[in-house]
């Protein structure tokens, strides 16, 4: 690692064509897995991730490398070799350097980088054994843990150095059910950034192993979705993926900065019903959306998006913010030194409302109840979206019904956000994964049960009725 | 700092591994894009990556490092020895000491690295002007990027196999969006190869533009079954989708649709799909990561399952030759399906589409990791694409989803096109195909 006057001299380079800002990100990360499938340990790996990140802005231009090679001489070639994008004379030279710090606001008493494979292992495997007895028809189980530990050192233009250091853990299960013809597949993935603690003491991880083989089965014997336009109740917890595709993409300063966003210029304008409020909070502790700093140094915030329905904030990063002419918001997110930093989703959900889960289904004369989804993605420009329900259930007459399978959800963001028509008091989080221009981070999605008019919903099972 | 080798696999012995082996990339690429005029954002690359096995008493433990230093080869042999202790399967884990033959080669083009970075930068400046130029309807480009890469690998084992390629490639991609009234729809377009020389700035305008102005004035149609034609790309998505289930390790743990059907027709006797990476393209591969050679082979021969997809451990077990389909990350390898090639048809696209009275031809499907239950085979996925009418394409349609089963809807293929097109997102040459009936939903 470079020493503080090698990174003056290294922004100073990078400076030196005329650059306003340079940054250099380096990042050491350990990864661990361990997996049991079918009642054996059957993988395990250790992974290593070493490399620094330089960037160069102009304005809102910027120039990014990245390297392996994190010797002072091997970043002074890079900066020299990113300089020349730039044919300016220099404007801004960097003459101290200081260290900033900061709480971390998300301890660990057992480290997770400290728990013998052993010890995971012992901790996943009851969960496993849980699933493959649930039922003779869950043909294959798989249950495992990941972890990382990454250090981080950000020095910037500003005149700041900061470090971080943050680990992650993820419990993995899955089971497939079969009846020899077709196959449902069942997923739970809590995380968290937090120590071994967590994972023992708040984590059913035996209770969520039941709820994933009792998915599996129940889906194996539900009929086809019908499709058409519907009422849609969606159940709370990982039903936020709805918010986050259908709305939060398009907040982000990637494209609304660039006005690709059915949102840009909307600020203090109603985008949603009145009984929608929506908040993104990368500061909630130990959750695993959650980050000290963001990838640029800043800390990070709780960012009230919508309140009431009204379009309140953007998520901004230091170059979308310098095309909006806006304060960045600490949401500056890369997967790792291979990525330049920008603007993304941590914790993001809706906000709870008046009505209980129970009053939402009972108001529901016919409709769709999506008590889990699977994921789904968004076009920004268009505001189109899609999701897979991974467990559904028709309602009828305030009840819930049979299951069905193969639902998926299409509408478009501005649309849906206006046709939520009850919220309910139950919000809850569901950790995962994003997938966008900075590659993939962890974001919490959530939100309590809600209901939506007339939703497009595909299924191969004809018209409801 | 250079990785050495002979004191890993040294170290390894010394260490009572029964074998190990070392794939070591190094990897440069250079991207630069335009927006509006300026060039926005330019980055380049510059990693190396090492990826180690090792046996020890019968269990396989991985490393992935990208850290070199003189601790390097201590921390692998240490963290390959930590991961296979707790293995408990009794799987066959084998390292693999060479096919016969190699069709050695590599996709290289070192002219690509030649031509001077104005001259790419000015590719970018004249799609974009003349983009903005085509229509007034297109109201945006959202960027206009160029991007190339080179990589060299080593695979080396200690039974002494060692094998090498380099590989080349650049690619450009522009994203536009066209707006008419309050409709607004977004499109984009990639080009990739390894000889600047191919690429055409005119047809690769044209093509997207002409492609993103007619999608507007959408509507969505009926609900309803309709005879379906999916463009190349869509249909190339769904074969590869289908296609998942040949993994061996989903057949030998009861998890796949294709459970007894090797030999057996799983689709028309229209389909053939034979597998060839040996293809000089973007995707070629003359040995997967676990070092067997790769062949040219069929998948679907006459709608019959031919093979199944194996790794070295999946193919021990089911006692057959590997096919050269391993790839993995750290540790345990598992099966993928390379470039693949449809076998084209007869007909055009026109004359599939001349016997459809009212039907749909799709040309976009989105969101496969939500919609695609690909080992049950049900789907249900977002898409856009255009009604056929009398036979002739008609208004455009967006918010529309397709919903199906795999096994069913390739066992009713009504016709494969003539028009096969290599595409990179399919990783595949296909044409249009034409089925019977398919739900789609709209209103």
């Amino acid at each position: 690692m470079p020493s503080k006057s090698a990174y003056l001299s290294i922004l100073n380079t990078a400076l030196s064509t005329g650059g306003d800002y340079a940054e250099i990100f380096i990042e050491e990360k350990v990864s661990q897995v361990v997996s049991i499938e079918n009642g054996k340990v059957d993988a395990s790996s250790v992974s290593r991730t070493y490399g620094a990140g330089l960037r160069i802005l102009q304005n809102v231009n910027s120039v990014y490398g990245y390297t392996n090679d994190v010797s002072t001489k091997g970043l002074l070639e890079l900066a020299k070799s990113l300089s020349n994008s730039f044919n300016g004379k220099q404007v801004l030279k960097v003459e101290t350097l200081k260290t900033k710090h900061f709480k971390n606001n998300h301890p660990a008493q057992e480290p997770l980088s400290e728990v013998s494979v052993e010890d995971k292992i012992n901790y996943i495997r009851p969960a496993e054994k849980v699933m493959r007895e649930y039922d003779k028809r869950i043909v294959r189980t798989k249950a495992a843990f990941a972890n990382s530990q990454s250090k981080i050192t950000i020095v910037n233009s500003n005149g700041f150095i900061v470090h971080d250091e943050k680990e992650r853990g993820r419990a993995i299960l899955s089971a497939i059910a079969s009846d020899g013809e077709k196959y449902e597949t069942a997923f739970e993935g809590p995380g968290a950034m937090s120590g071994f603690e967590h994972f023992k003491n708040d984590v059913d991880l035996v209770a969520l192993a039941k709820e994933a083989a009792k998915s599996a089965i129940t889906m194996l014997s539900a009929k086809d979705c019908p499709s058409g336009k519907m009422t849609v109740v969606i159940g709370n917890g990982n039903g936020g993926v709805i918010f986050h595709e259908a709305c939060g993409h398009s907040l982000e300063a990637t494209s609304v900065s660039k006005n690709l966003s059915v949102f840009s210029n909307k600020l203090g304008t109603q985008i949603a019903s009145k009984v929608v409020s929506a908040v993104d909070d990368g500061t909630i502790a130990n959750s695993w959306g959650s980050n000290n700093i963001d990838d640029e140094g800043n800390k990070t915030q709780k960012v009230v998006l919508i309140e009431n329905g009204i379009l309140k904030n953007y998520l901004i990063d230091t170059v979308g913010g310098r095309r909006m002419g806006m304060k960045p918001t600490g949401c500056s997110r890369r997967e790792s030194y291979k990525y330049e930093p920008t603007s993304r989703m941590s914790n993001t959900y809706i906000c709870n409302g008046k009505s209980t889960p129970e009053e939402i289904i009972a108001a529901t004369k016919l409709g769709l109840y999506a008590k889990t989804l699977s994921g789904g993605s968004v076009n920004p420009a268009t505001g189109e979206f899609n999701f897979g329900c991974s467990e559904a259930y028709i309602i009828r007459d305030g009840k819930i019904c049979e299951a069905v399978r193969g639902a998926s959800l299409i509408g478009t963001g501005a649309e849906v956000l206006m046709n939520i028509d009850m919220v309910g008091n139950d919000c809850a989080r569901s950790n995962g994964m994003c997938g966008s221009a900075s590659g993939y981070v962890p974001v919490d999605i959530g939100q309590p049960t809600i209901r939506v008019q007339n939703i497009l919903v595909g299924g191969n099972g004809g018209e409801l009725k | 700092m250079r990785f050495n080798t002979k004191k890993f696999f040294e170290l390894a012995k010394a260490h009572g591994f029964e074998a190990a082996d070392l794939n070591i990339s190094k990897g440069h690429s250079m991207s630069v894009t335009l927006y509006h005029g300026e060039i926005e954002n330019y980055s380049e690359e510059n990693t190396t990556d090492a990826v180690a096995r090792g046996i020890i008493n019968g269990k396989l433990g991985g490393c992935v490092t990208e850290k070199f230093d003189k601790n390097t080869i201590e921390f692998m042999i240490d963290s390959i020895e930590k991961t296979a202790r707790v293995i408990e399967t009794n799987d066959p884990v084998i390292i693999y000491k060479g096919s016969k033959k190699y069709h050695r080669g590599s996709y290289y083009n070192k002219a690509l690295f030649e031509v001077p970075f104005e001259e790419k930068k000015k590719i970018l400046f004249e799609i974009e002007k003349k983009l903005f130029a085509y229509d007034k309807r297109i109201n945006e480009v959202a960027s206009v990027s160029y991007s190339e890469s080179s990589e060299d690998s080593i695979l080396q084992n200690s039974y002494g196999l060692k094998l090498k390629t380099k590989k080349s490639d650049f690619s450009i991609v522009a994203q536009i969006t066209a707006k008419e009234k309050d409709e607004i729809r977004s499109n984009y377009a990639v080009f990739a190869g390894n000889n600047l020389e191919e690429f055409d700035v005119d047809k690769f305008v044209k093509e997207l533009a002409d492609e993103t102005l007619k999608k507007l004035g959408s509507s969505q149609c009926k609900s309803k079954k309709y005879p379906v034609i999916l463009n190349p790309d869509c249909s190339a998505t769904l074969i590869r989708a289908y296609l998942s289930s040949t993994n061996a390790e989903d057949v030998q743990k009861n998890s796949s649709l294709f459970i007894g059907k090797l030999h057996q027709q799983i689709a028309s006797k229209k389909l053939t799909v034979t597998e060839n990476p040996l293809t000089k393209n973007v995707f070629f591969d003359y040995y997967d990561d676990e070092g067997v050679a790769i062949n040219k082979k069929d998948i679907v021969k006459k709608g019959v399952l031919q093979t199944y997809l194996y790794t070295l451990e999946t193919a021990a077990k089911d006692g057959v030759e590997p096919t050269g389909n391993g790839y993995r990350g750290a540790g345990k390898a598992s099966a993928g399906l390379g470039y693949i090639i449809i076998k084209p048809g007869r007909k055009s696209e026109e004359e599939m589409m001349s016997s459809i009275k009212e039907g749909v031809y799709i040309t976009d499907l989105e969101g496969l990791h939500a919609g695609m239950n690909a080992r049950s085979g049900n789907f249900s996925l977002q898409s856009q694409g255009f009604m056929i009418r009398d036979g002739k394409l008609a208004e455009p349609l967006s918010l529309i989803t397709v919903s199906g089963n795999l096994v069913e809807m390739f066992n009713n293929i009504k016709d494969i096109g003539s028009n096969s097109k290599f595409l990179l997102g399919g990783k595949a040459s296909c044409p249009s195909i034409s089925f019977k009936k398919l739900f789609v939903s709209g209103q």
